[in-house]
């Protein structure tokens, strides 16, 4: 009896080792193939099959779909080694950056924080910052709702902290109904941003500037206000109900058009135009962080992120996001060729 | 097997007593073997290495759990004692957090204790063998499924029934009810597997005896066999309960992310485990205050496991009948 | 005594049928809550398996006739191959080619690969499966009217290719080969530690401690405790221990790996096998009490030494219940999520572990990636991912469920 649990044990877990070991033999080796030349060349050097090796990045779940086509696309030109992007949220990634050193990549969708600065510096690293994209914040109702069109940021400030609890509040040609807030949880890059573009401006401290610890507080303590750190729950929520509203990123709505619409905000409503001219004004910027050593030192880097800016008027709008203003996205290849020629 | 002649067929010699026995004086004392005791001393290495795990947790934990009060913005009576919490806020009062577990694993386990014992106890002296052999894999195949596909099955599925049910202003988008129900589904395997295992396992012999007796199926399944099988039944509700309390997906996504201290199911609160999930995952900095609480609230959620247990364990231990 | 007499007669009989009738309907209510489970059990396989499979309506960003004014079908192998040398970069081309000589791939492959590459395929709307079935000619109305220039097709989201493609940005190529075999390594390693170590320590703590001692309770109250310590704190753990302080052992260092950091498939198994180990004991725990006294006198009686009682005679008495133990641990580990992502389970990855030693991914990360995403076509695939992890674990537990049925057996 014994005998037969030994053998069948010993044919479980060689049963385990075969199956793990039999990884397909497809892998992702291909040798140097004839080079291209993106631009001119002394750019072949940062061709996708001209350079190998890992390349390892962390942080944003926002950017993350972006990160993720970009390295596909290398991958797909020609580059033979190894890309991994992980989706974790930018406190960790800029913990992997700055702390561990893990990565050579971090993506944000905040800017650093001093902070942060702080540790990169002490493990040797000085964070660069390439903008790559803008995430258009976009005030959302159900299509049920047939009275709100366009809210002024004064009045979202009120809505979202519970000074009006009832839609006729707002404008007293809306009917008087309660108000359903949704909105992303105080973790969130989204909600920093909704705080300090829209809320904190309203609430000022002694020395008159946006205090965005208080418009925190109140935005958290807003009574009945639902929070949720999942966008497609919340797009649930404001779809259920003919009163409610809330805020996420401009991809969600754009994917649920058949059940939400965009609210305009101080008249301007969200599109490739009114962010492409800077009119729409909550929108928010999104990162890649590296460091000139990095770049130095593993050329793969370099030339991915060359391949990142160059690509991302292409395929940004497909992700969902829209793409950086012009100068900013100069400023951010600017700053690479600088770190490149350091 | 033992008895077949071509195996043991004693001869003459084998019961004579050998030259070797009367002189050799270890001939009767017992054989040394070395491998019982290096068996047992690994055995015990191994019995003993749970605990190396929970120490190792609590030093993890604790380490910058104690940043988190060492820091003069928090102070244990705020921790203790107020019923807000929101860090970014400056409010630090678990029991908003607390409340929510407990209401949350309180409807998990008043859904799966007693289904799950009433599927045990069918499948263990109702059911055919075959019955049993197709429903309890397939009963086990619901432990397996993702806790993010429950989450949204409570989300999309669960609470628009409860809303139509209960009202749709009575019951928030976000509610605890639909995350105890679909937590109480994912549990009901677990309690089911282990009650039926130990249901089983119970000899037959009690069974008969009770039917001798004259008991229908009911009294001697509930009246001899469960109360036999209560240790196992015991420990199967104490996993239970311990998996109630920490899951972390299905109330991160049904329940919502809003801190809330309240017992009604019907509204939306954040519980412990959402929200360490949550706030690990997000953009915050890490070394701020916020994330450090997070280590103060797994501590917390460590000591609500071990006070739930200690109950559970003396309840158990008051009623276990032993037999042989 | 107390006062009770016996019913007589007619009164007994009415007794009698009382019980019998009791007896009844509880066996009523027993099944009924079986079959919730059961129910249960269908309503989630059947909204997962909704959104897998359906109609999509999609359209080519690119115009097909820039290839060939003939429809896509018709077109030959030498027509698609050179639609492919002049459409594609010189890089992208010399890779596809060295993965697998291009002029050697079938014509469905080669289609698939200029639709993706060159035409750029667009989902624009995706429908649920039981709407698609009972309501096509709605949808079609529908497609007609929002898209006038989309196509209508039929899908199914799981497929032969969604298991063997590696991963991609795009929900229509998306595979998850290398999430699967990321999985497997995980929970082959989980299973191959937890397995060994738990039975150890239930037998230690049934069969050789003094089960009234202090130490044997506060290691059973422990063993309780780290049963409901939530995942994400194993994973804090494993982050600590087999991440940072044993990176010498986990990354392979130690083996002469030079290329790899602590976040390697090895610390996170690990990691999964301590998560699911206070389990695993509890299970065995259970079994090897439910092995009648009688048997193990009866071994001692013939001259048994300890060991061999328990090898000989407990264990195989308790294998059912150790087998249900493996079986719950499987599905906990393979469900994982969050002390994944905190070990380093990458979300992006697409070459295929070749060892402990290399970073990996898992399915339950793609699910959680994909479900969180806006586009429809992502709630689509990972719909699909759920249903191969249902599978994949319904084959690991497979083998578990037919011995324990065969040696599940009523003393």
């Amino acid at each position: 009896m014994m005998k037969k649990i030994s053998s069948f044990l010993f044919v479980l877990s060689a049963l385990a080792l075969i199956v793990a070991a039999c990884a397909p033999a497809v892998a992702t080796e291909a040798p140097v193939a004839p080079t291209e030349a993106p631009a001119a060349d002394p750019m072949a050097m940062y061709a996708p099959d001209a350079v190998t090796g890992d390349i390892i990045s962390a942080g944003s779940s926002t950017v993350f779909p972006l990160s993720e086509r970009m390295a596909e696309l290398f991958q797909n030109e020609g580059y033979t080694g190894n890309i991994t992007v992980d989706s974790i949220g930018s406190g960790a990634g800029y913990e992997r950056f700055c702390k561990t050193g893990e990565t050579d990549i971090s993506n944000a969708s905040r800017a650093i924080k001093d902070s942060e600065v702080e540790n990169c510096k002490a493990i040797g690293r000085e964070p660069l910052e390439f903008r790559v994209g803008t995430d258009a914040l976009t005030v959302v109702i159900s299509t049920q709702n047939d009275f709100v069109t366009a809210l002024t940021k004064e009045q979202l400030a009120k809505i979202f902290t519970a000074q009006y609890t009832k839609w006729n509040e707002v404008d007293p040609a809306f009917p008087a109904e309660a108000i359903l807030v949704y909105g992303p949880g105080a973790d969130s890059g989204t909600f920093d941003y909704f705080n300090e573009e829209v809320v904190a401006p309203f609430y000022l401290n002694q020395d008159g500037k946006a205090d965005v610890a208080a418009g925190k507080t109140a935005l958290l303590a807003a009574k009945g206000a639902q929070f949720s750190e999942d966008d497609n729950v919340l797009v649930q929520g404001v779809a259920g109900s003919k009163y409610a509203i809330g805020y996420f990123g401009f991809a969600y709505y754009n994917e649920n058009k058949s059940t939400l619409k965009a609210v305009a905000v101080d008249g301007v409503e969200p599109s490739q135009a009114t962010v492409d001219d800077g009119t729409y004004p909550i929108s928010r910027p999104l990162f890649i962080y590296s460091d000139a050593k990095i770049m130095k030192d593993k050329p793969q880097v370099a030339a991915f992120i060359y391949f990142y800016l160059n690509n991302l008027d292409a395929n940004i709008k497909d992700v969902g996001y829209f793409p950086a203003p012009a100068d900013a996205e100069k400023a951010a290849m600017d700053a690479w060729m600088a770190a490149v020629s350091k | 097997m033992l008895w077949r002649k071509s195996n043991f067929a004693p001869q003459q010699s084998d019961f004579a007593p050998q030259q070797s026995d009367f002189m050799n004086p270890n001939a009767l004392r017992k054989k040394i073997r070395p491998a019982e005791g290096a068996v047992e001393a690994l055995l015990f290495i191994v019995g003993v290495l749970t605990v190396f795990i929970t120490i190792s947790i609590v030093l993890t934990l604790g380490d910058q759990a104690l940043l988190f009060f060492n820091d003069p913005a928090v102070t244990l009576a705020e921790f203790f004692g107020t019923t807000q919490w929101q860090p970014q806020a400056g409010q630090f009062g678990i029991w908003a957090l607390v409340s929510a577990t407990l209401t949350t694993s309180v409807v998990a386990l008043l859904v799966a204790v007693p289904l799950g014992l009433a599927a045990a106890l069918y499948l263990s002296e109702y059911a055919s063998p075959r019955v049993r052999d197709i429903l309890k894999p397939l009963l086990e195949v619901l432990a397996g499924i993702p806790t993010v596909v429950y989450g949204y099955f409570a989300l999309l599925f669960v609470t628009p029934i409860l809303r139509t049910l209960l009202g749709a202003d009575r019951v928030g988008v976000y509610n605890m009810l639909s995350a105890g129900l679909v937590m109480g589904i994912m549990i009901l395997p677990l309690i089911s597997s282990m009650s039926e295992d130990a249901l089983s396992a119970v000899p037959r012999s009690l069974r008969e005896a009770a039917y001798a007796m004259g008991a229908t199926r009911l009294e001697a399944s509930v009246q001899v066999v469960l109360p036999a099988a209560l240790s196992g039944v015991g420990a199967a509700v104490i996993l239970g309960v311990s998996r109630a309390v920490g899951e972390t997906m299905i109330v991160a996504i049904a329940s919502g992310a809003g801190p809330n201290f309240s017992f009604n199911p019907l509204e939306a609160a954040e519980t412990m485990t959402g929200h360490i999930a949550r706030i690990s995952g997000g953009d915050l900095p890490y070394g701020t205050l916020d994330y450090s609480s997070l280590f103060a609230i797994a501590l917390m959620l460590f000591l609500v496991t071990l006070v739930l247990n200690l109950i559970s364990q003396w309840f158990v231990a008051k009623f276990r009948e032993q037999y042989e | 005594m107390n006062n009770f007499s016996y019913p007589e007669k007619d009164a007994l009989n009415r007794f009698i049928a009382a019980r019998y009738r009791t007896a009844w309907l509880w066996q009523i209510v027993f099944l009924f809550a079986l079959l919730f489970a059961v129910v249960s059990l269908s309503a989630l396989i059947l909204n997962v398996a909704d959104g897998a499979f359906g109609y999509v309506a999609y359209e080519y960003k690119k115009d097909p006739a820039m290839i060939s004014p003939r429809p896509l079908e018709e077109l030959t192998v030498p027509e698609l191959l050179a639609a492919l040398k002049a459409n594609l970069s010189a890089g992208a081309f010399a890779k596809l080619d060295n993965e697998s000589p291009l002029a050697g791939r079938s014509r469905a492959e080669l289609l698939g690969l200029v639709e993706e590459r060159i035409l750029l395929v667009k989902t624009l709307e995706t429908y649920p499966l039981f709407r698609s079935l009972f309501q096509r000619e709605q949808i079609a109305a529908e497609v007609k009217e929002k898209f006038p220039a989309a196509r209508l097709e039929f899908r199914a989201w799981l497929n032969a290719a969604f298991i063997t493609s590696p991963q991609s940005s795009r929900a229509e190529f998306a595979g998850v080969r290398t999430a699967i075999l990321g999985s497997l390594w995980l929970v082959s390693i989980a299973i191959l530690f937890a397995l060994p170590v738990g039975v150890g320590a239930a037998i230690y703590l049934q069969e050789y401690s003094n089960r009234k001692s202090l130490l044997n309770r506060i290691i059973q109250t422990n063993i309780n405790n780290l049963a409901g310590v939530p995942s994400i704190v194993y994973g804090m753990l494993g982050l600590a221990i087999f991440v940072r302080a044993w990176e010498v052992f986990t990354s392979g260092a130690l083996f002469g790996v030079t290329d790899s950091n602590g976040r390697t498939i090895l610390s996170a198994g690990l990691t999964m096998g301590i998560l699911v180990l206070p389990l695993m004991i509890i299970n065995a725990q259970e079994a090897i009490k439910a092995v009648p006294d009688s048997i193990r006198q009866a071994a001692f009686g013939v001259g048994a030494t300890r060991w061999q009682t328990i090898w000989h005679h407990v264990l195989p008495g308790a294998l059912p219940g150790i087998l249900t133990g493996s079986i719950l641990a499987v599905s906990r580990a393979i469900g994982e999520t969050a002390p994944l992502i905190i070990v380093g389970a990458s979300t992006f990855i697409t070459f295929d572990p070749q060892s402990p030693f290399t970073k990996f991914t898992a399915l339950p990360i793609q699910i959680y990636q994909w479900t969180s995403r806006a586009q429809g076509e992502f709630h689509a695939i990972a719909a699909a991912a759920i249903l191969v992890l249902l599978i994949m674990l319904l084959s690991l537990n497979a083998t578990a469920i037919l011995l324990r049925n065969r040696f599940q057996k009523r003393m």
